[in-house]
């Protein structure tokens, strides 16, 4: 339904958002520009899961509802599914991607790594990529707030380009 | 450019029969060195597998190559005996504009040359006997597209330091004959 765009288009408009959220706008209060580009990716995710919802009955159960942003909601963002889908049972969900298309191309500067340190004026890149990773939670947390399961999710970046976000659900 | 003073080097050990696809080739591998340029001369990219001799120090080694080439693309652009405009000597060309010079060759190496409509050049020095080379060069400035273009955490024209392009790179060079 409707027209396409080009992949790299996207990714240079998401890149260059992150980008200029935690650089320029919000450069000296980093957690404003996070609480930003998640509250952008709300919108999305909350827009896509309409779109990607029309059909489907309403879902039994959170379980149901996890399931379907691991498979459905998953391969039409990043055409792949979710590797890994862990819970407990108790409203804790952990989904793991072992190749998250977005990270993909991230290759930390070697110097920088070496040195560990971040100068005042620049980010590490640690630090933008977990900025990056503020926009996928968002989607997801959008997604699972139109479904009508409020939660908090978080994302893990131990080793790239594998990335595990962890949602909450709220009791 | 550079004198190779004496009549054995080493690239003697590099200039083996393999038929093309094997990569193997001796010790070293068949391709010198890298260069990458953006539009201003910044030289993005400096890589050497190979080069038995060094003249000039890395500054002036960037300098004279990026001038060497530039002058180098607007003299093969304005003998151009086939093209009727030719426009006044001296004025700088644009990307694609005229005739465009991919290689030169002397009698120990060949020099490659790519130019993109966005102004980056990527010069590639090999052994002389490898063929035409622009193939080998587009690879490369896709390779360049995708890690380093595409990075977020890269910063334009600035000296590319991402470690997927370079392993890229290496990995692709070895394959090259």
């Amino acid at each position: 339904m409707g027209r396409e765009v080009a992949e790299s288009c996207i990714d240079g408009v998401i890149i260059e958002m992150v980008s200029a959220y935690a650089s320029s706008f919000y450069s000296s209060k980093p957690d404003l520009a996070a609480r930003r580009i998640e509250a952008i990716g709300f919108q999305v995710g909350h827009q896509l899961s309409e779109r990607y919802t029309m059909e489907r009955p309403r879902f039994a159960d959170h379980l149901e509802a996890i399931k379907f942003i691991c498979k459905d909601f998953w391969s039409e963002l990043f055409k792949k599914q979710i590797d890994n889908l862990k819970t407990n049972h108790r409203g804790t969900f952990v989904l793991q991607d072992n190749h998250f298309r977005w990270l993909t191309r991230i290759s930390l500067d070697p110097a920088a790594v070496a040195n560990n340190d971040a100068t005042s004026e620049s980010e590490s890149g640690a630090d933008m990529t977990s900025m990056l990773l503020y926009f996928p939670c968002g989607i997801i947390r959008g997604a699972l707030n139109n479904l009508g399961i409020s939660c908090a999710v978080s994302a893990d970046m131990t080793n790239l380009p594998a990335c595990s976000f962890v949602i909450r659900i709220k009791a | 450019m550079q004198f190779f003073s004496g009549s054995t080097s080493t690239e003697s050990s590099l200039l083996p029969a393999a038929p093309p696809g094997t990569g193997a080739g001796g010790p070293g591998n068949n391709a010198h060195m890298l260069y990458i340029f953006n539009r201003a001369g910044v030289c993005l990219l400096y890589r050497e597998w190979n080069r038995p001799l060094r003249t000039l120090d890395p500054q002036q080694d960037h300098k004279l190559m990026f001038g060497l080439l530039f002058s180098l693309r607007s003299f093969t652009a304005k003998i151009d005996p086939t093209t009727a405009e030719k426009g006044n000597l001296g004025v700088p060309l644009l990307p694609g504009q005229g005739c465009s010079f991919y290689s030169f060759k002397t009698n120990t190496y060949q020099l490659n040359f790519m130019e993109t409509p966005s102004g980056i050049k990527l010069i590639l020095i090999t052994h002389s006997r490898t063929g035409d080379q622009r193939e080998a060069l587009k690879y490369i400035y896709n390779l360049y597209v995708e890690y380093v273009v595409k990075n977020p955490l890269y910063v334009p024209s600035t000296p590319i330091q991402c470690d997927l392009f370079t392993k890229n790179l290496d990995q692709y060079v070895r394959t090259l004959i």
